[in-house]
């Protein structure tokens, strides 16, 4: 009976660590595929998937730098991105809490619209975007790009956060309303701690959601100062021209720090958050 | 009670402040608004030209600029921008440029820009259809005056180059270079199959599917095909298939905007491409993108490879080809002595005030001298628009394989065009995304022209 | 309240307004009818791409997101390596989507990419290999397989809310005789449900509106086999100018959207408060 049942949790333990290996495999695959590429030739990488460089040769990173300039939008990726994720997180942890637990007339609908701004198609409202842009004097500036990220990411993130202020029990407000604390107090030191894994996914979506996006950085933009990452890709991808090494070279330069960060960022938050997991 | 009373206010006070900041942030999607002036960088191109107007100097041009990154003509067009401000009537004109890398994102920009009107000075032309879309809007100048000023310069240009930049009789677009294609083919994989390539070109398709059958029989792939992106390759065959097929088919090839795709022709054509998926080319032409396939060429895998001139300079390029690759290619036109050569869609001129039209027109002139059409030859490959140019007589020596194009060009018989310039811009979509199911028999040839002409048809609703 | 509300109606409004125009790149919107929804309804293109969107919502709010609340169950214990396996199951999420299409397209192309040798690998012998983009048949799953194991982004949101679940209760449940699966499959995933709720909705309106990586890949073909509605919605818009029948499409798509969003609140959110 013992021996089964040590050979089951062995077989769990095995079936568990050969899951993580094949995942881990399948995600850092392409990218580690990708960094290998980088140091092919236009020939090497079009004619063999599977094959070795033929040297670990850099000229493909100083093209990567030739061609477009990388670093800058890298840079302003980072600023856009990053402020877009703040501005969104600040804005909903408030709003999405109010409307969760006050009732109003047209709640109902607001929440609808919200959700349908969701699948806006971009083409849609690029047009009037571009007019206001111009006439704010935002066109082709960051400050344009994190509201129009921001914008974008508002009710995707207002929409989960939303429905996780409603799992948190009303009774500790009430009790601290009874302690006589303001509404903010309340909002800031009962509320926000318990809100935490809420806020990471909307940071996280926000994150993912702009991190990628070309269109609006292409319509909304005209020159290097807001210009972001997707768009210094396309530099590599020309008429009958494509530069693929440098295109990987590019995708490693920049996937790299990102990395960097959010190891970073999850010591930060995650383990403040995991800190209470017990093993099982 | 209390809490009850102290909630509302606070409800009150906070909805508002969330409003007015959700508003903010979101005043982004309200409604439109007229298109106001131009960006940071368009108001200070008006002001310095006002300046220019009272103080007779500086004129600067917006210029969005497709030609950067790894497109092919970057390095000559950043030639010219330069040379351009060292010649008289560019020496006042300062560029500012947006550079936008790639044909695709460039034409989707230009669509956004024709519509709120703040189109650049100088309107490159991606194709696209983009000419007749910019003419009608009103928001690009009419040339035809500067063409009729200048009758030098109306010379370089034949009719058809022109009028395929004509809208409604008016002049928009100035082409800078004429687009053919035809068949590189390497010599020694010939040699290896035992067979002698012709002096300008196979006698008909069938001594041309000959041909593939013995390179076949040696264990070569005769032809390179391809079917994304727009199928590209395959285009080039199946337009010469087509283009060659009689007086009916060559006509066919060579108008605009084609509505009907089950003719004869056409049907014949799409047949014999769906051949040559199956029995003549690389397994991943189905579905494949250009580069992979240039590299079968490179690399000496694949006997025939259609394109046009700006492939050349590629084939010594180190990173690209193996060494001395230039010396295995071979230049012939398609069967029936055919060869596709169109007109390009021209550059146009979107500035409003009379100095920087004035302006833009001297640097599209200067585009077109035939100076510079002779030095993108030699850049870019890019064919000359103008027809009996002088050819430096060094090109023989310093380029063999582009001098046989100027040569072999004499001997085409029958020109045509190809879709890319000639079909709706939905019809090339049909055309690229139904091939994989024409070569793979899930439809007939008949069925895959039936869907383009479904497609063109979406173009008249 | 309105002020907002407006904001945000504007443009919904105006997409609905234009879905029953005469409105195309050339000319300025006129009332029609619903002249639109009559040719996009009857084109069988049309039909295929909500029925692949559809095929595709339903793949990603179960698999996709059940991958990464397996991931999380594994995780949660901290086995050795977890960390890692945790920032390295989000890397793909953070590689550029036009990276990873042509990655994928040349990883699998049938003549020098990883099919061949993978299949010869394990022994199994093809005459020709399978064009894995190019053949319609294999086509649809090819495009799903390039984002349907990626769901590390689902990973850290379970993650967290597993995280700030009370300790006590599973020190409880163990002093009671629990063994661990009893511990996920009693406690974990009952409180899972609400945050499972929201990666479903999540996933399914990205699924409603995924675009960049079909376009970098097969662009909605071969035929119509990867066609989903933000592709025929872009061909509309910019290969055919008209922008009527876009918006048209545009209606569908969110009406679509907001049909499986409150399916979703009704499923997961409702039971929850019962």
């Amino acid at each position: 009976m013992k021996e089964t049942s040590k050979a089951v949790t062995a077989a769990a333990k095995t079936a568990k660590y050969l899951f993580m290996i094949v995942f881990v495999l399948v995600s850092v695959g392409p990218i580690a595929w990708a960094f290998i590429s980088s140091f092919k030739t236009y020939a090497e990488i079009n004619s063999s998937a599977l094959s070795w460089p033929s040297g670990f040769r850099l000229d493909n990173y100083e093209a990567a730098f030739r061609y477009a300039p990388i670093a800058q939008y890298f840079l302003n990726s980072v600023v856009i991105v990053g402020c877009s994720v703040l501005v969104t997180v600040a804005l909903v942890a408030m709003c999405s809490y109010i409307i969760s637990r006050f009732d109003f007339k047209l709640k109902t609908v607001i929440v609808l619209l919200i959700s349908a701004s969701l699948m806006l198609p971009a083409q849609a409202i690029s047009q009037p975007l571009f007019a206001i842009f111009q006439k704010l004097g935002i066109f082709d500036t960051k400050l344009g790009m994190v509201i129009v990220y921001s914008a974008m990411g508002i009710p995707m993130s207002f929409f989960v956060m939303t429905s996780y202020y409603k799992t948190i029990s009303m009774a500790l407000e009430e009790s601290a309303y009874i302690d006589g604390a303001t509404f903010l107090q309340t909002f800031w030191h009962i509320i926000l701690p318990l809100a935490k894994p809420g806020l990471v996914t909307i940071a996280l979506l926000q994150f993912i959601n702009t991190w990628n996006e070309f269109y609006f950085a292409l319509m909304l933009t005209s020159g290097n100062r807001a210009r972001t990452v997707p768009i210094a890709l396309n530099y590599y991808m020309g008429t009958f021209a494509n530069n693929y090494s440098a295109l990987f070279a590019a995708v490693v330069m920049t996937v790299l720090p990102t990395i960097f960060v959010f190891i970073l960022l999850q010591r930060q938050v995650m383990e403040s958050l995991t800190a209470g997991a017990v093993k099982g | 009670m209390v809490i009850r009373m102290k909630k509302k206010i606070v409800r009150r006070i906070l909805a508002s402040a969330m409003a007015v900041a959700m508003g903010l942030g979101m005043a982004a999607c309200g409604n439109g608004g007229n298109a106001g002036g131009q960006a940071e960088g368009g108001t200070r191109a008006e002001s310095e030209s006002t300046e220019a107007a009272e103080s007779g100097e500086k004129v600067v041009l917006n210029v969005i600029n497709y030609h950067v990154g790894t497109d092919y003509a970057a390095e000559y067009y950043a030639y010219l921008f330069e040379e351009f401000q060292k010649t008289e009537e560019g020496k006042n004109v300062e560029f500012n440029f947006e550079e936008i890398p790639t044909t695709d994102a460039y034409n989707q920009k230009i669509k956004l820009l024709i519509s709120s009107g703040d189109l650049p000075d100088i309107v490159f032309n991606g194709g696209n259809n983009i000419t007749e879309m910019a003419a009608k809007s009103g928001k690009v100048a009419d040339l035809t005056p500067y063409f009729d000023a200048d009758p030098e310069w109306k010379a370089l240009f034949d009719d058809t180059s022109l009028e395929f930049n004509t809208v409604d009789g008016k002049i928009y677009g100035v082409p800078v270079s004429k687009e053919i294609s035809y068949i590189y083919y390497n010599k020694e994989l010939f040699e290896q199959a035992g067979l002698t390539a012709p002096e300008v070109a196979y006698g008909s398709w069938d001594e041309f599917f000959e041909a593939c059958e013995q390179l076949k029989a040696a264990g070569i792939t005769p032809v390179g095909m391809d079917s994304a992106d727009s199928g590209w390759l395959t285009n080039l065959w199946m337009s010469a298939l087509i283009g060659t097929n009689g007086q009916a088919g060559n006509d066919w090839m060579n108008s605009m905007y084609p509505m009907d795709f089950n003719t004869p022709e056409v049907e014949a054509a799409a047949e014999k491409i769906a051949m040559m998926f199956q029995e003549y080319t690389t397994s991943d032409a189905v579905g494949g993108k250009y580069d992979p396939m240039a590299t079968h060429f490179f690399n000496g895998e694949v006997a025939m490879f259609p394109n046009g001139p700006w492939m050349i300079p590629d084939f010594s390029e180190a990173e690209k080809a193996p060494e001395g690759f230039y010396d295995k290619v071979g230049i012939m036109l398609m069967p029936c002595a055919g060869m596709e050569m169109v007109p390009t869609p021209g550059d146009m001129v979107g500035a409003k005030d009379e100095a920087k039209i004035k302006a833009a027109v001297a640097f599209l002139k200067f585009e077109t001298t035939p100076e510079n059409q002779i030095k993108a030859l030699e850049m870019t490959g890019l064919q000359p628009v103008s027809n009996d140019l002088e050819i430096p007589a060094g090109l023989t020596e310093s380029d063999p394989l582009m001098a046989e194009v100027l040569e072999i060009q004499n001997h085409a018989e029958m020109t045509y065009g190809q879709n890319q310039a000639y079909w709706y811009q939905n019809t090339i979509d049909t055309f690229s995304t139904e091939l994989p199911e024409l070569a793979y028999g899930n439809i007939t040839a008949k069925e895959f022209c039936e869907k383009l002409t479904e497609s063109a048809a979406k173009n008249q609703e | 309240m309105i002020l907002f509300a407006l904001v945000y109606a504007a443009p919904i409004v105006t997409v609905l307004y234009t879905s029953l125009c005469n409105y195309t790149t050339f000319s300025a919107p006129v009332f029609q009818g619903i002249k639109n929804f009559v040719t996009i309804f009857s084109d069988q293109d049309f039909i295929v791409s909500i029925r692949n969107t559809l095929v595709w919502v339903v793949l990603q709010s179960t698999f996709h997101v059940g991958l990464g609340l397996a991931m999380a169950l594994v995780l949660r214990r901290k086995p050795i390596g977890w960390k890692f396996v945790r920032t390295a199951y989000m890397i793909p999420n953070i590689v550029p989507t036009a990276a990873t299409g042509v990655m994928f397209t040349l990883l699998l192309n049938p003549s020098f990419g990883i099919v061949k040798p993978f299949l010869e690998a394990f022994g199994i012998e093809v005459g020709q290999v399978p064009n894995l983009f190019g053949n319609s048949r294999y086509a649809f799953w090819t495009v799903t397989a390039t984002w349907i194991f990626y769901s590390g982004f689902n990973t850290i949101i379970f993650l967290a809310e597993m995280g700030a679940v009370d300790k006590e209760i599973y020190e409880a449940a163990r002093v009671d005789g629990a063994k661990p699966w009893q511990l996920d499959r009693y406690i974990t995933l009952p409180l899972m449900k609400n945050i499972f709720g929201t990666c479903v909705t999540l996933a399914s309106v990205a699924m409603v509106s995924q675009f960049d990586i079909i376009y970098m890949t097969t662009k909605g073909g071969p035929g119509n086999s990867t066609l989903n509605l933000p592709i025929y919605l872009y061909k509309a818009a910019t290969l055919e100018n008209n922008y009527g029948k876009a918006n048209a499409v545009g209606v569908v798509q969110i009406s679509i959207g907001l049909l499986l969003v409150l399916l979703v609140q009704r499923i997961f959110m409702e039971k929850k408060e019962a």
